[in-house]
C-alpha cells in the first residue's frame, strides 16, 4: 500500500518533471483546439453545406492531433515503465514534425523537443530560428496565388529559402555539437552567419548568434552568468517561447514584406473586387476597396509593433531614468520628480493621448508620442521603489566607500540590478500599447484610413460586421495574438527572472 | 535523412513554381496604368517624372469618397496628402484658411430649380462662392430669365465653361436620396420622401393613432449644432429639416419639385403676364406659437401679409441680420406689398393663359373673393375677406417661386423678431448681442430663453446634445388636412451614420433621412424597415481652391484632377446606387455632357503644366 502511494507520488514527479512530457500535452491541447475552431468552421451554417478544403484541414489537424495524444501516452508508458523516453518513442517525433507542413507550432516544438534527447537553450532557439524563418516563407508563399507578386518576391524568396536552409544547419549543428554550456570554436563559423541572417528580421537569429558567440568567448571561464539560468528557464517555457515566436515571425514578417509583399495591393483601390470572400489569390477576402485583406493585415503589423514596441521603450528609459534619478537622491529630488510625476499620473493615458493627437494632428511620431507620454509616470515609479530597495545592498555601499561618483554608482551598480522587473512591466504592457494604437486609430485619430493598421482596417470592418463578417474578425484575431504573445512572453520572462518562481 | 529530403522536395517545388509562373508586378501591370505606392514618394511617371503634390481636404464623413480619390490621383501621377476633418465646423474653418488645392464639396439644390444649383456657388460674390469669372456670371443670369426649353442649351454652355474649359469644379457624382422606416410603428406611406424639400413631419402617423398625443414621433439628425433658428441665417444640413417644420411658406414644393400652395400660407397663387408679378392669398387660420414653460402655447397673433412682406424684405435684404446666409436666393425679390385693390386684381391677365388673377386666386376657394383687407385681424376668409400678398421680381424670373418654397423664404413674425433684434447690424457683437433664433437661447442651460414665434406646424420647444423636443402648433391650420398629427416630435443628434443605422433597427428612432448607399443591404434584410429611395438633388465634387495654391493658377493642373476622376469607379464603389454627375444642375437637367477620365489627357495637362513652371 505504501509502496504503491510511492510509486504513484515518484511517477507523477518523473511526469511533473519530464520537459517532453509537458509540452506533448500542451501540445496535443493546443491542436485540438485549432482542430475544433477548424471544425466549426468548415460547416456553414446559412447554407448548411460543408466547406471541403476547410473539413479536410480539419481531418488532417485531428490526424495529427489523434498521433500526438498517441505519442504523449507512449511517453507516459515510457517513464511509467523505463524511467525514461525510449529513443523508438523519440524516433516518432520525426513523423509529428511533418505536421509543421500544416502549419501546426504547437506539434512543430513539441516534436522537436522530442526528438533531441539533451536539450540546450542553444537547441531550442535554433529550432524557433528555423520555425520562423519556415513561417515566413510559408506566409510568403501564399502570395504566389496572387494575379501578380511584387518584383523582388522571387529574389526575396530564394534568399529566405536559402537562410531557411541555413537555419536548418544550425538545427542540426546545435543538436550534434552543443553540449551543456560548451560551444565548440567552429561554431563561430555558424554564428556570424547567423548574426547576418538575422537582418530578414529573425529575432532569434540575433539572439542564437549572440548568445554563441558569447559562449565561445566564455568557454574557459567555469563562472555562471546569472542570465544563462534565465535563459535555461525562459527557453524551457513552451507559451513563453511561442509567444515569442509569434511575435518573431511577425517582425521578421514586417521586415520581409519590403521584397515578398506588394504595397500596391494594400493601398490601391481595385473595383472589380470589391468584398470578395476568401480565397486563395485573397486568403483573407478583400475589403470594400477590393484590397487584399491579408496583404494589409501584413503590412499593418509594422506599424502597430512599432508604434507598439516605442511608445513603450521611450517611457521607459523616461520613466527609468526619473525614477533612479529620484529613488537614488531622495528627499526634494524625489518629492519634486515624484510630484510632478503624479500630476501625469492624475489624467487617463487614453484621454491624454486623443487631447496630444487633436491638438498635434496624427501620424506616427505623434501617435508614438502621445501613447508615450502618459505611460512615464508608472515606469518612474516601478524604478524609483527598485532603486530603493537595491541601494540599501551592501554593494553599494562599498562602492560609496571607494568614492564612486554618484552618476557611476546609479548606472553601473543600482540600475543593472533594478531592470527586471522593469523588463517584464514593459513586455506586459506592450499589449496594452498595441491596443490604445488601435483604439486611436479605430476613433479615427490614428494615421491616414488607407494606410494599413491594424485599427483602421477593424474599424473598416467593424462596419461590415453583419455582410462580410471576415473584415472585422481577422484583424481583430491578429490585434489578439500580438497582445496574448506579448503577455505570455512577458509572463514567461517575469517567471524566468524570479528564481523564487521555480 | 527524411529531413533533408523533405527539404529538397519542399526546394524544388517552391523553384518550379517560382521560376516557371509566377509573374511579376511590372510585367503583369506593364506601364499604362501603373499603380503607384503612396508608400514611396516617387510615384508613376507624369509629365516630366516628378510626381505633383496635391493637398485633398475632406471630412471623415466622406472617408471613402476621399479613399476613391486619393486612389485615382494617386494613379495619375499626383503625391496626394489627405487631409481629413473630423467634423464639418473642422473642415470650414480649414477650407477658410485655404489650407487645401482641392476639398471635397457637395450641393444639394433643396429648391429644386437650375438656378438655386449654380448661383449660390458660382456667381461672383455669391453667398456660397468663391469663383470669379464674368463668363459664368453672364450664364447664369442669361438662364434665369429663360423658360426650361431655352435654359438647357445655356446650362449646357455653363457645364461647359465651368467644367470641361475652366475645371473649376471635378464632379464626383448624384447621390441617391433614401429613408428607413420603422413600419412596425409607422405608417410607412406617411413619411413622405421628396426629390428635394425636406421631411415633412405633419403628415406622419403612427399605425396605431392613440398614440399621436402618448408618444414622440423620433427622429434623427447628424448635426447637434443648430446654425440658426432664423430661416434667413442658415442653410445647412443643420437646420433645414428643422426650419422647414417649424416655418410655413407662402408655397410648397410637391414630392417631385412641383409647386403647389398645398400645405403653404396660400390658398392659391399666380403668376401675372409678364412674369414679373406673383399674387398669394393668405389663409387665415394659422396664429403663431410660442413655448411658454416649454410648453406649445397659441400666441394669438395671426400669421399674415405684414409677416410676409416683413420676412421676404428681410430675406432679400443682406444687411437685414448680420452673417445674412440666403441672400442671393433672395435676390430677384424686387418689392413685396400687402395688395389690397380688388378691382385691379380682376382686370389682370394671368401669364400665359386665359382669366384673370383674381379668378386664378379664387380656384376652388369656399368663399369668393369679396373684399381685400389690409389688417391681417380683419381677413375672415369663411366671409370673404382676403389678404392678399403681391411680389414682383427684378426682371421676368419664374424660378422665384421656387425659392420662395425654401426654408429661407419662411415667415416668421414682425412683431416679434423687431422685439429681439434690437441690436445695430452694423456693431453687432457676437458676445453681447442675442438675435432672433440663437441656438443658445433653445439650448437647455443658463442661457435658456426661448423666444421664437413660429408660423409652421411645429416649435422647438428646447434642445441638448442628446436631442431636440418639438412640440405641436396648437393653432396651424386647425381642423384641416395639413395639421400635424403628432403632438410631439424628437430629433435626436446621432453624428454617426452606423450608430444612426444601429438605433433605426433597435427601434430607438423610427425614420432614418439619409441612409447611406452601402447600408441598403442591411435595410432590406430587416424585415420591419421599408426603405425608399429616389435620385436626389445632391451633387458631390472636388473644389479647386482659388487662392495663393498652383492650382488656382493653373488651368492644366485642375485639368489633370479633373481627368484623373473616374465615376464609373466610384459608381462600382457604390454598388451603381450614385450616378454620373458633371455639374450641381446635372440632378435637374439632362444637359448631355458627359465627364469621362483620361490618363493620357491627364499626362498631357501635367506635362503641360510642368512646361509652364
Amino acid at each position: 500500500m505504501v509502496n504503491a502511494n510511492a510509486e504513484r507520488r515518484e511517477l507523477q514527479l518523473k511526469l511533473k518533471t519530464s520537459q517532453e512530457y509537458r509540452q506533448a500535452g500542451f501540445a496535443w491541447a493546443g491542436s485540438l483546439i485549432i482542430t475544433v475552431a477548424l471544425l466549426l468552421a468548415s460547416y456553414d451554417w446559412e447554407t448548411q453545406t460543408v466547406k471541403p478544403y476547410v473539413a479536410l484541414a480539419s481531418l488532417v489537424y485531428a490526424v495529427f492531433t489523434i498521433l500526438q495524444v498517441l505519442v504523449t501516452l507512449l511517453i507516459r508508458r515510457d517513464l511509467r515503465i523505463y524511467g525514461e523516453i525510449r529513443s523508438i518513442t523519440r524516433a516518432l517525433g520525426y513523423v509529428l514534425l511533418l505536421s509543421l507542413v500544416t502549419g501546426n507550432v504547437f506539434l512543430g516544438t513539441a516534436a522537436f523537443q522530442l526528438i533531441q534527447k539533451r536539450k540546450s537553450p542553444e537547441y531550442t532557439l535554433a529550432v524557433y530560428t528555423l520555425l520562423t524563418q519556415l513561417g515566413v516563407i510559408a506566409v510568403s508563399a501564399i502570395n504566389l496565388y496572387k494575379p501578380y507578386v511584387a518584383d523582388t518576391f522571387l529574389t526575396g524568396m530564394f534568399i529566405l529559402l536559402a537562410v531557411a536552409g541555413f537555419h536548418l544547419l544550425t538545427v542540426i549543428v546545435t543538436a550534434v555539437f552543443v553540449r551543456r554550456r560548451q560551444v565548440p570554436k567552429g561554431l563561430l563559423w555558424v554564428a556570424y552567419p547567423l548574426l547576418l541572417t538575422s537582418l530578414t528580421g529573425n529575432l532569434f537569429a540575433l539572439v542564437l548568434g549572440i548568445i554563441l558567440i558569447v559562449r565561445i568567448r566564455n568557454s574557459g571561464n567555469p563562472a555562471v552568468a546569472g542570465w544563462e539560468d534565465v535563459l535555461e528557464r525562459l527557453t524551457r517555457n513552451t507559451t513563453a517561447m511561442l509567444g515569442l515566436l509569434f511575435i518573431a515571425f511577425l517582425f521578421s514578417v514586417s521586415v520581409c514584406s519590403y521584397v515578398t509583399f506588394d504595397y500596391g495591393m494594400a493601398v490601391d483601390n481595385n473595383y472589380s473586387l470589391i468584398l470578395q470572400p476568401p480565397s486563395l489569390a485573397y486568403p483573407l477576402g478583400t475589403d470594400n476597396f477590393g484590397r487584399c485583406l491579408f496583404t494589409r493585415i501584413i503590412f499593418g503589423a509594422r506599424i502597430s509593433l512599432i508604434v507598439g514596441v516605442m511608445s513603450t521603450v521611450l517611457p521607459l528609459f523616461l520613466g527609468g531614468t526619473l525614477g533612479a534619478i529620484s529613488g537614488y537622491y531622495g528627499r526634494y529630488t524625489d518629492n519634486i520628480i515624484m510630484r510632478a510625476l503624479d500630476v501625469l499620473y492624475a489624467i487617463p493615458g487614453i484621454l491624454l493621448a486623443i487631447a496630444i493627437i487633436a491638438a498635434f494632428g496624427a501620424n506616427t511620431v505623434n501617435l508614438i508620442l502621445a501613447l508615450s507620454v502618459g505611460a512615464i509616470p508608472t515606469y518612474a515609479r516601478t524604478m524609483r521603489a527598485n532603486v530603493l530597495q537595491v541601494s540599501t545592498f551592501e554593494y553599494v555601499d562599498a562602492a560609496r566607500a571607494f568614492g564612486s561618483s554618484n552618476r557611476a554608482i546609479i548606472f553601473k551598480h543600482i540600475v543593472p540590478n533594478s531592470l527586471a522587473p522593469m523588463i517584464v512591466k514593459a513586455t506586459l504592457t506592450i499589449g496594452g500599447a498595441v491596443i490604445s494604437t488601435s483604439s486611436l486609430s479605430f476613433l479615427g485619430l490614428g494615421i491616414e484610413p488607407h494606410i494599413p493598421e491594424w485599427g483602421n482596417i477593424l474599424k473598416l470592418g467593424s462596419t461590415y460586421l453583419e455582410t462580410n463578417s471576415y473584415l472585422a474578425i481577422f484583424p481583430g484575431l491578429a490585434i489578439i495574438a500580438l497582445v496574448l504573445s506579448f503577455n505570455f512572453f512577458g509572463d514567461g520572462l517575469r517567471d524566468a527572472l524570479d528564481p523564487k518562481m521555480d | 535523412m527524411k529531413k533533408k529530403s523533405a527539404l529538397a522536395l519542399l526546394l524544388t517545388t517552391v523553384m518550379v513554381l517560382g521560376g516557371c509562373s509566377v509573374a511579376t508586378k511590372s510585367n503583369t501591370v506593364g506601364n499604362t496604368a501603373e499603380p503607384a505606392a503612396s508608400e514611396a514618394p516617387a510615384t508613376a511617371p507624369a509629365g516630366d517624372g516628378t510626381p505633383v503634390n496635391i493637398d485633398v481636404l475632406g471630412m471623415s464623413s466622406n472617408e471613402s469618397d476621399l479613399n476613391i480619390v486619393r486612389d485615382q490621383l494617386t494613379k495619375n501621377g499626383f503625391n496626394v496628402k489627405l487631409n481629413i476633418q473630423p467634423d464639418y465646423a473642422s473642415f470650414k474653418a480649414q477650407e477658410d484658411a485655404g489650407n487645401y488645392d482641392v476639398s471635397l464639396s457637395g450641393w444639394t439644390t433643396v429648391t429644386g430649380n437650375p438656378d438655386y444649383a449654380v448661383r449660390s456657388l458660382f456667381i461672383t460674390g455669391g453667398d456660397y462662392s468663391r469663383q470669379s469669372d464674368p463668363e459664368l456670371d453672364k450664364l447664369i443670369n442669361e438662364a434665369a430669365t429663360q423658360t426650361p426649353e431655352e435654359y438647357t442649351q445655356t446650362y449646357k454652355e455653363f457645364e461647359q465653361r465651368l467644367v470641361f474649359d475652366e475645371a473649376r469644379i471635378a464632379p464626383l457624382y448624384i447621390s441617391l436620396k433614401s429613408q428607413a422606416v420603422n413600419k412596425e410603428i409607422l405608417k410607412a406611406d406617411t413619411v413622405r420622401l421628396s426629390k428635394s424639400r425636406a421631411l415633412a413631419w405633419e403628415d406622419i402617423d403612427f399605425n396605431d393613432t392613440a398614440k399621436r398625443s402618448a408618444e414622440p414621433l423620433i427622429l434623427s439628425q447628424a448635426a447637434s449644432t443648430l446654425t440658426s433658428l432664423d430661416p434667413i441665417k442658415g442653410n445647412d444640413g443643420s437646420i433645414n429639416q428643422l426650419n422647414t417644420n417649424m416655418y410655413v411658406r407662402l408655397v410648397n414644393l410637391t414630392d417631385d419639385d412641383k409647386i403647389t400652395s398645398d400645405a403653404s400660407l396660400s390658398r392659391n397663387h399666380t403668376i401675372a403676364d409678364g412674369n414679373q408679378d406673383y399674387y398669394f392669398i393668405l389663409r387665415d387660420d394659422i396664429n403663431f406659437a410660442k413655448i411658454e414653460n416649454k410648453k406649445a402655447v397659441d400666441t394669438g397673433e395671426r400669421v399674415g401679409g405684414d409677416d410676409v412682406v416683413f420676412s421676404l424684405d428681410r430675406a432679400k435684404n443682406k444687411d437685414s441680420v448680420p452673417d445674412h446666409r440666403t441672400y442671393s436666393l433672395h435676390e430677384h425679390i424686387n418689392t413685396v406689398e400687402v395688395f389690397t385693390d380688388l378691382n385691379a386684381l380682376e382686370s389682370i391677365k394671368v401669364a400665359g393663359g386665359n382669366g384673370t388673377v383674381k379668378e386664378a386666386l379664387e380656384k376652388g376657394l369656399d368663399a369668393p373673393i369679396s373684399e381685400l383687407v389690409a389688417d391681417k385681424k380683419q381677413a375672415n376668409n369663411a366671409q370673404g375677406k382676403y389678404q392678399v400678398v403681391k411680389l414682383t421680381t427684378t426682371e421676368p424670373f419664374p424660378q422665384v417661386l421656387n425659392y420662395l418654397a425654401h426654408q429661407s423664404a419662411g415667415i416668421v413674425s414682425k412683431k416679434q423678431v423687431e422685439s429681439i433684434n434690437t441690436y445695430n447690424v452694423a456693431t453687432f457683437d457676437v458676445n453681447k448681442d442675442i438675435p432672433y433664433g440663437d441656438q443658445n437661447t433653445v439650448t437647455e442651460g443658463d442661457q435658456y430663453n426661448n423666444t421664437l414665434y413660429t408660423s409652421g406646424p411645429y416649435i422647438l420647444s428646447y434642445k441638448n446634445d442628446y436631442e431636440g423636443i418639438f412640440l405641436k402648433n396648437p393653432a396651424y391650420q386647425k381642423g384641416t388636412d395639413n395639421e400635424a398629427l403628432i403632438d410631439q416630435v424628437n430629433v435626436r443628434f446621432i453624428a454617426d451614420a452606423d450608430s444612426t443605422l444601429s438605433a433605426l433597427r433597435s427601434g430607438e428612432i423610427y425614420v432614418y433621412y439619409g441612409v447611406p448607399e452601402t447600408k441598403y443591404d442591411v435595410v432590406e434584410g430587416d424585415s420591419k424597415l421599408q426603405l425608399k429611395s429616389i435620385p436626389s438633388n445632391g451633387v458631390s465634387y472636388l473644389l479647386f481652391n482659388t487662392e495663393n495654391r498652383e492650382v488656382a493658377k493653373s488651368v492644366d493642373l485642375r485639368k489633370a484632377v479633373l481627368y484623373s476622376i473616374n465615376q464609373d469607379e466610384i459608381l462600382a464603389f457604390y454598388n451603381g446606387k450614385k450616378i454620373k454627375a458633371v455639374s450641381t444642375v446635372s440632378p435637374l437637367i439632362d444637359t448631355g455632357n458627359v465627364l469621362t477620365a483620361d490618363p493620357a489627357k491627364v499626362k498631357e495637362f501635367l506635362a503641360a503644366y510642368q512646361a509652364s513652371k
